[in-house]
């Protein structure tokens, strides 16, 4: 299959979109927090469409909590054992990642906006929280700060010497769940890309 | 509160996701089939050296094979390894206690059409056996 590779997939720069482990598996998510039984359509849909190549990230917390683990926010997985778990799978996936832009691919990232790791443009807080799980009682608010995994992975970017990447957050994890919303958001964000009608450099 | 989940994870290669053309057209939209399955996905890296990200992944799927989720693996003939860089996942795989998951080959040559039934037929047949859904998926 290899010596059938034309040469403008070998050449021509490429739209990649990183995107969170659960927007392609909703199997990741916490237990009652899956939305769709596997894909996220409207993600999918609207990268596809536009040309992206998906990039699947690995899940942070359901490597290191399981696949049976509860709800949580920021501050319960702010520790250092989490933090090393998550620059461990940064190191895994950012070779990928460099190669992509080192090859001038244009780059972007989609997150979970809400939720405590994956979060982009928000994130869950309660600094109280801990304990037992008491839904609906639980209050959690929500900040407008990175996730944890999104933190480690733009710092070990950023240590290989790489450029921020445009990045935005579907908005799955904050609070009640707005689909039609959610895309609109997304697709204005694909849009906007589109209508700057360049490439960012090729990483040298 | 309601849980959509599938209980059912399939490991893709980048190949099958990300095809480019022409090969996308003698594919099946691979894609869009596991999403009719209801069925999640746990995307294999191209080729080239991915040990840790392998690692990585092969705890991702020991963690859904040991509660109670259905792991398929889904490759492409005619890639290295089907596209699932198997002989770095399983031994892995089995270092994590996994039974290898039950693989479907796709295969480019055929007719694509054709192909999309067979891998759709594949993915609705297999499920794990009723006690262990029983055990984990309430």
């Amino acid at each position: 299959m290899g010596e059938s590779k034309t040469v403008t997939e070998s050449d021509s720069p490429r739209k990649v979109a990183l995107v969170a482990s659960c927007l392609l598996n909703q199997n990741a998510k916490v237990c009652q927090g899956a939305n769709y039984p596997g894909v996220v359509s409207p993600v999918v849909e609207a990268l596809r469409s536009r040309g992206y190549l998906l990039q699947q990230l690995p899940c942070p917390e359901l490597a290191f909590a399981g696949a049976r683990r509860w709800w949580a926010v920021y501050e319960q997985y702010d520790t250092p054992a989490y933090r090393a778990h998550c620059r461990r799978l940064a190191q895994a996936i950012a070779p990928l990642i460099e190669k992509y832009l080192r090859h001038g691919d244009e780059v972007i990232l989609i997150g979970l906006d809400g939720s405590p790791s994956t979060g982009v443009r928000f994130t869950s807080s309660q600094p109280q929280w801990g304990g037992r799980p008491n839904r609906p009682e639980d209050d959690w608010e929500i900040v407008p700060r990175r996730g944890i995994w999104i933190e480690e992975l733009e710092a070990e970017l950023a240590r290989r010497g790489l450029p921020a990447l445009p990045a935005t957050g579907w908005a799955l994890d904050m609070g009640r769940f707005d689909e039609a919303g959610a895309r609109r958001d997304l697709e204005q964000f694909l849009d906007a890309r589109e209508n700057r009608g360049s490439r960012e450099d090729p990483v040298t | 509160m309601n849980d959509a989940r599938g209980w059912r994870v399939a490991l893709v290669p980048d190949r099958l996701l990300n095809a480019p053309q022409p090969v996308s057209a003698a594919l099946p939209d691979v894609l869009r089939v596991l999403e009719a399955s209801r069925y999640g996905i746990l995307q294999l890296p191209p080729a080239g050296e991915h040990s840790l990200l392998l690692a990585v992944i092969a705890d991702q799927a020991a963690e859904y094979s040991h509660h109670g989720y259905a792991v398929v693996a889904i490759g492409i003939h005619g890639e290295p390894g089907n596209g699932l860089h198997w002989r770095r996942l399983a031994p892995l795989l089995r270092h994590r206690g996994v039974a290898l998951p039950p693989r479907h080959i796709i295969r480019p040559e055929l007719d694509a059409t054709a192909e999309g039934e067979r891998l759709t037929a594949f993915l609705s047949e297999y499920d794990l056996p009723l006690e262990e859904r029983r055990r984990w998926r309430v």
